[in-house]
């Protein structure tokens, strides 16, 4: 499960530059069953089923990672981007990134205000135009880099303590680990048809997702996505616990049933779990997916991590392998 | 020379810690001149020569920005006290903690469960934690005390661009690697270098070094900030990468001697080396100790300029950072016969 991870995260894939990874992306699912793309980029991988006959049920998680987008070169050379999702604008300041232009990646560092330019008050920049310095004379900068260009956010895929793991893709790539473990669990199941779809733009509110549904009209859905693991600065009502394992969503658009499965097959196998309770809407694919064509039963289960949206998102490893567990153990045993 | 401040920004040190930098340039000097470590940490550097007319000290120092674990909380969360770090640029940081250099993380809750004032405005360092990964605080303990010392962990970048080095540690050690090669080079009079510990905290080594050298003439030799980023107005630009080495003529701990700042300009000009000045107050390094200690000192202050001082991601030009070795070799020729 690790290397799988690390392989994912290693894909600087940010929303809307999907379809340039397709070669990775059927590598990586050939060996599970029939690889195909959405017109948008999403990946589909049908596993092969014994019988067309059994529920069709999809495995989602997304794609993309939020980062940002060149929209111009200034005078002085400074290419300057836009965030692409929700980035932690806390986190930009001097912040090492990297530009996937055509020509290759070409390093830079976001501009810092230095003190005697900043009244000390801490006011942070706007992530809808942020400077990058890539050391280059607007000449030579403009011959590599073009408008759309996406940046991704330096940080390595390293170990801490207990566990964890820590690498700025972990949103989804932690989803779609776990969905593509439970698809490799899933090999010859008796129980159900499998399709794995790994869907584009989840952080822009594109239509990855519900294209995804629409293509693939799945009896049943179980949808992978992180969620916001405990710090002791936030509200305990908004958080869960980091290695607590899986978190089963409840809320108005979840399939209630596929819920208790998920809960009855943590408690036969002694996988920990919590329940994460959401009064609206759940902020991930499953809320389009639930429906999407005729509607979909959706579940979502939820990986907890922490620092959402920056270069270091940390979550345990424990939790993703047991997400992958429990959704490929609800499934085979029948408990749809 | 890049492959001495690969070396140099390698190593890690915060203030009070930098045996291995020091650890670094008494390999680097081993053989070149005399070397001693004063009580404090300070690396005395004696280089033999013909005598100068008065007695000459460079002055770089050692230390890097950086944090002390104060307090392992229940959570196994580590809370910590920034040395010299403007704390905008701490937030999702990684760092290394400890004697393990244990990968860490500077995390706060998520930006999703931010109020709409706090998106606005950088958290407060003590807002902030490390977290190592850690449960509980038993096993924090384990590998981390409070009194630690943490520092960035960004990757040493010498390769930014056409001709930029990016590290979180080119303040100062770009200072070191100059007194290093200047130390090496062939200038034929006798001069002390000392290599300081504790700048970006209390500047007590170049306090306790001063006083020791007794110099008559002291050059710091250090970074300095460069405000030219799109956005800044012109009278706030400061100085600005490759225009060459920064010779200070005031700073908001000295007023450096105009006779050394005018043989320093002359020099360049001279030699066709460019050379610019720090166009405002702004700052201040170990000047401001050392014109005070003994007997005093005329100081002249030699800075290589760096866009992002005190943060993870610190830029320099090598070309600056070439110019102003040449520079500094001139020079010491220059005040040996003042």
């Amino acid at each position: 499960m690790k290397d799988l991870l690390q392989a994912l995260c290693a894909l600087p894939i940010v929303s809307g530059d999907e379809p340039a990874f397709r070669a990775e992306m059927t590598a990586l699912l050939a060996p599970l069953g029939e690889v195909s793309f959405l017109p948008s980029g999403t990946a589909l991988c049908r596993l092969p089923a014994e019988s067309d006959r059994l529920p069709v049920v999809l495995l989602e998680a997304h794609l993309d990672r939020v980062g940002l987008m060149v929209t111009r070169v200034s005078e002085k050379g400074f290419v300057h981007a836009a965030a692409v999702g929700g980035v932690d604008p806390r986190t930009l300041a001097a912040a090492r990134v990297t530009i996937h232009s055509k020509a290759g990646a070409v390093p830079g560092v976001v501009c810092a205000v230095p003190p005697h330019l900043s009244n000390g008050d801490g006011a942070l920049q706007k992530t809808s135009d942020v400077a990058i310095d890539i050391g280059m004379t607007a000449e030579r900068a403009k011959e590599l880099v073009v408008c759309g260009d996406r940046v991704t956010l330096d940080g390595a895929f390293a170990a801490l303590l207990g566990g964890r793991i820590v690498s700025p893709a972990l949103d989804d790539r932690a989803g779609c680990a776990a969905v593509i473990g439970a698809a490799r669990m899933l090999e010859n199941c008796k129980t159900a048809q499998i399709v794995v779809a790994l869907s584009v733009q989840e952080e822009t509110g594109g239509g990855g997702a519900v294209t995804a549904a629409n293509a693939v009209a799945p009896d049943f859905c179980f949808a992978s996505d992180v969620t916001f693991g405990e710090t002791p600065d936030s509200d305990p009502n908004d958080v869960l616990k980091m290695g607590g394992g899986p978190a089963i969503g409840v809320s108005p658009c979840l399939d209630r049933r596929l819920g208790d499965a998920l809960a009855a097959a943590a408690e036969a196998n002694g996988i920990p779990y919590q329940w994460e309770i959401m009064a609206g809407r759940t902020g991930t694919d499953a809320d389009p997916i639930s429906c999407a064509g005729r509607g979909v039963r959706t579940a979502l289960v939820s990986i907890p991590e922490r620092y959402m949206h920056t270069a270091s998102e940390v979550a345990c490893l424990a939790d993703i392998e047991n997400t992958a567990r429990l959704i490929a153990l609800t499934i085979g045993g029948g408990l749809l | 020379m890049k492959k001495l401040i690969q070396a140099l920004c390698e190593a890690r040190g915060i203030s009070g810690c930098e045996s291995a930098v020091r650890g670094v340039i008494e390999r680097e000097l081993a053989g070149f001149c005399r070397l001693r470590t004063d009580p404090l940490g300070n690396l005395i550097a004696e280089k033999d020569g013909q005598p100068a007319r008065k007695r000459i000290v460079f002055f770089a120092h050692m230390d890097e920005v950086g944090m002390l674990v104060t307090r392992i909380t229940e959570e196994g969360l580590l809370r910590f006290s920034p040395i010299g770090i403007d704390p905008a640029v701490l937030t999702g940081r990684r760092v290394r903690v400890g004697k393990e250099d244990l990968p860490g993380v500077i995390g706060a809750k998520a930006v999703h469960h931010l109020e709409e004032e706090e998106k606005k405005r950088a958290p407060k360092a003590e807002a902030l934690f490390i977290d190592i990964g850690a449960e509980t605080r038993e096993q924090a303990q384990a590998h981390v005390s409070p009194g630690d010392p943490v520092t960035f962990d960004d990757p040493y970048c010498g390769m930014l661009g056409d001709g930029y080095v990016a590290s979180r540690a080119l303040d100062n050690r770009l200072g070191c690697a100059q007194l290093v090669t200047l130390l090496k080079s062939d200038c034929p009079f006798a001069f002390t270098g000392v290599f300081t510990c504790g700048e970006e905290s209390s500047l007590f080594g170049a306090a306790a070094a001063a006083n020791t050298t007794a110099p008559e003439i002291a050059v710091v030799l250090e970074t300095t900030t460069a405000g030219d980023i799109d956005g800044a107005p012109a009278d706030q630009i400061v100085c600005a990468l490759g225009k060459g080495p920064v010779v200070s003529f005031a700073d908001r701990g000295t007023l450096f001697d105009r006779e050394l700042f005018a043989i320093a300009f002359e020099t360049a000009r001279e030699n066709g080396l460019p050379v610019q000045t720090k166009e405002g107050i702004f700052g201040g390094n170990e000047g401001r100790v050392v014109n005070r200690a003994g007997s005093g000192a005329q100081v002249c202050a030699v800075s290589v300029p760096c866009r992002y001082l005190h943060s993870a991601s610190v830029v320099a030009k090598w070309s600056d950072i070439e110019a102003s070795a040449r520079l500094i070799r001139l020079l010491a020729e220059r005040f040996a016969a003042l």
